[in-house]
């Protein structure tokens, strides 16, 4: 160890209390922001899930522009090679397939114009959280034909209960009318008013039929095991299509591009998050301050007799620099440490949110909230803290410069 | 004396161009007026082919139409024997929609109603307010042209403020016949949405008619939808149980 080294240590622990004071506000900023990150972090991972599963998946094939068209024309012709490409993809937890049109629905009463989804029953259950959505009656069986699931906002509106029937009433695949009538075998909630309000779900089979679909579907919808397998998995798939020289009509969309609005979500509950983390960095940045300009003030008589024998301005420098570098050192480690500590046990553990698990339950969230630990939550915030911190010793190891000896000397 | 004199020339002089502007109205409403009565006939009955032409895609559907008056209609499918026998009803603004398969009648909600007409480039409001650029605009002449030697008036039509319209402003073509030559809708900021022009005018049901009909969206190329005559008989008029919900089900005829 240099002998710089070693007066920077010593110097450090010639005023203990300010220094463990300093550390600890060092070392509690970090953890705070440990903790913050992975807390945000994993409930965006959960919003997401929870989010994909109502409807949409983490990912989905379709024919090009059928997201923005919505042209019952543009079809996933050969769904069955498409989920060979899927069961090669191990990342891969369920897929299903669906196929919509937009009808009118009537009610002895009432007529509105709605989407219609003709899904796998089977298949449905294990990709989104349809089958426990239902409110009323049962979700659909794998022989069913002519049963609906609908919204309850829609069956409100429709005004109809369990066992009514409705007229479905759209155009097919080859411009044919499409025309049938179904029966309310289930009433679904999710929560998500507009999903409520303008669905009816009915046997891919028996949409197949009703709308000359031909065997194809509208869409292959994907759910991957974690958040952070989809883009291999996208990219598998993708190669998989090329392979198939369906390059040109068939595109993978992940769940980015399926909910823009979901991620722009995201993005504003960060920045926000970011904009508190700041304020939280601003002030102990301060206090940081306040402590290295006091350590100078207070040492000016000192630095100026080592100046008169001879220590050049730039040592001094390098030895104040070297004491606030070993402090933030210290307190960032002892921050990780401890943040990594605290949040790992919540991850394991969870955390329940009093009062919202019912109603969470109710909309098929799980009810504890699970912080999520990453290099990229640990090191964010360690980094912010370390940076800000270096910057604020700057300031007082650079005034020590303009020190003239005989000048310190006579200080108090 | 002659200040009084120039007083009264300068009133005669603003009555006389107030009189001439509504007058020009009136003769623009007119015209308006008769097109529609020309191209719809006391009453009338066709048959029409209607094709949908979408980018490598295309199907003909034909359908027997009835019409009475500017607000009763009813078009009943016969061809392709698929959809034989579904059929759409339009009284007032009014249209009802029914399915032989499932032997259901439907009341369009108005929500539907700028939503296409058998997937078609017509929307059910072309069909429900065929009758509404009567009722719900005012019309200026703006221009003249010639079409076959025949005169031809541009007529501009703004809706009045109050109308249940979705147009902005409607662009009409009308030779001096009264036959329509082009009907074109625009939104609220005067950009083109779509035109209707009518070809091939020929003598249809004992007058000058064109015998095709193309409707076309602005901002797509290759999509449109043909209706092309293939009979059309005037009548002087057609019982009105001809335009019941009944006569919607009943599917001889």
């Amino acid at each position: 160890m240099s002998i710089d080294v070693k007066m920077a240590w010593r110097n450090i622990w010639r005023n203990p209390r300010r220094s463990i004071l300093t550390i600890s506000a060092i070392a509690f900023a970090s953890l705070l922001l440990v903790f913050m990150l992975s807390w945000q972090f994993g409930s965006y991972d959960t919003m997401i899930n929870s989010a994909v599963m109502i409807h949409t998946g983490h990912l989905q094939v379709q024919a090009k522009e059928y997201e923005e068209k919505r042209n019952i024309r543009l079809v996933v012709p050969d769904p069955a090679a498409i989920g060979g490409i899927l069961e090669q993809t191990s990342e891969l937890a369920a897929y299903t397939f669906r196929a919509n049109a937009f009808s009118l629905i009537s009610s002895n009463e009432r007529t509105y114009g709605t989407i219609v989804i003709g899904i796998d029953p089977l298949r449905e259950a294990r990709v989104s959280t349809l089958k426990k959505l239902i409110r009323q009656g049962n979700y659909l069986s794998a022989d069913d034909s002519n049963q609906a699931l609908v919204g309850k906002l829609l069956a409100k509106n429709l005004n109809v209960v369990l066992g009514d029937e409705l007229v479905v009433l759209g155009q097919g695949r080859d411009g044919s009318i499409a025309a049938t009538v179904v029966k309310v075998k289930g009433i679904f909630s999710s929560g998500q008013d507009e999903f409520d309000r303008s669905s009816i779900h009915i046997p891919l089979k028996y949409f197949q039929d009703v709308y000359a679909m031909n065997g194809a579907v509208h869409e292959v919808v994907a759910l991957g095991k974690s958040l952070e397998y989809i883009p291999e998995i996208k990219s598998r798939v993708t190669a998989g299509i090329e392979n198939m020289n369906q390059k040109d009509h068939l595109v993978v969309l992940d769940w980015m591009e399926l909910m823009p609005g979901l991620i722009q979500a995201i993005q504003m509950d960060l920045v926000s998050g970011f904009i508190f983390y700041i304020i939280l960095i601003v002030v102990v940045a301060f206090s940081i301050l306040n402590t290295f300009l006091m350590a100078v003030f207070e040492r000016t008589r000192e630095f100026g007799v080592l100046l008169a024998i001879g220590t050049t301005p730039g040592r001094l420098t390098k030895l104040l620099l070297t004491e606030s570098v070993s402090m933030t050192m210290v307190g960032i480690v002892i921050g990780i440490i401890a943040g990594s500590l605290i949040t790992w046990y919540f991850q394991v553990h969870g955390i329940v949110i009093s009062g919202a698990a019912e109603v969470m339950r109710q909309f098929g969230l799980p009810e504890r909230m699970f912080p999520r630990l990453s290099v990229l939550s640990i090191s964010i915030g360690a980094g912010i803290v370390w940076v800000i911190t270096l910057l604020t010793a700057l300031y007082p190891a650079l005034k020590v410069r303009r020190l003239r000896p005989v000048e310190a000397m006579m200080s108090a | 004396m002659k200040k009084k004199a120039i007083v009264a020339l300068v009133l005669l002089l603003s009555s006389s161009v107030v009189l001439c502007a509504d007058t020009d109205a009136q003769d623009a409403h007119n015209l308006v007026e008769a097109a529609v009565n020309y191209y719809r006939g006391k009453a009338s009955i066709a048959t029409v082919d209607m094709t949908i032409h979408r980018p490598g895609w295309e199907r003909t559907m034909t359908m027997k139409a009835w019409t009475k008056g500017q607000k009763d209609s009813i078009f009943i499918i016969i061809a392709p024997p698929k959809d034989r026998g579904n059929g759409t009803l339009k009284r007032g603004q009014e249209m009802w929609t029914y399915n032989p398969k499932i032997n259901r009648v439907i009341k369009l909600p108005p929500s539907m109603m700028s939503q296409a007409w058998m997937g078609s480039d017509f929307s059910n409001n072309d069909l429900a307010k065929s009758d509404s650029i009567i009722a719900d605009y005012t019309h200026k002449i703006t221009g003249t042209e010639t079409h076959d030697g025949k005169k031809v008036y541009v007529v501009k039509s703004m809706p009045k403020p109050e109308a249940p319209v979705v147009w902005g402003m409607q662009k009409l073509r009308i030779r001096e016949d009264h036959v329509f030559l082009s009907q074109a809708f625009y939104d609220e900021d005067f950009e083109l949405v779509k035109i209707m022009t009518g070809h091939q005018i020929q003598m249809l049901g004992g007058k000058l008619f064109p015998k095709v009909w193309k409707m076309q969206k602005a901002d797509v190329k290759d999509e449109y939808t043909l209706l092309s005559y293939k009979e059309l008989a005037f009548k002087q008029d057609l019982p009105g149980r001809l335009f019941t919900l009944s006569s919607l089900k009943a599917s001889r005829r």
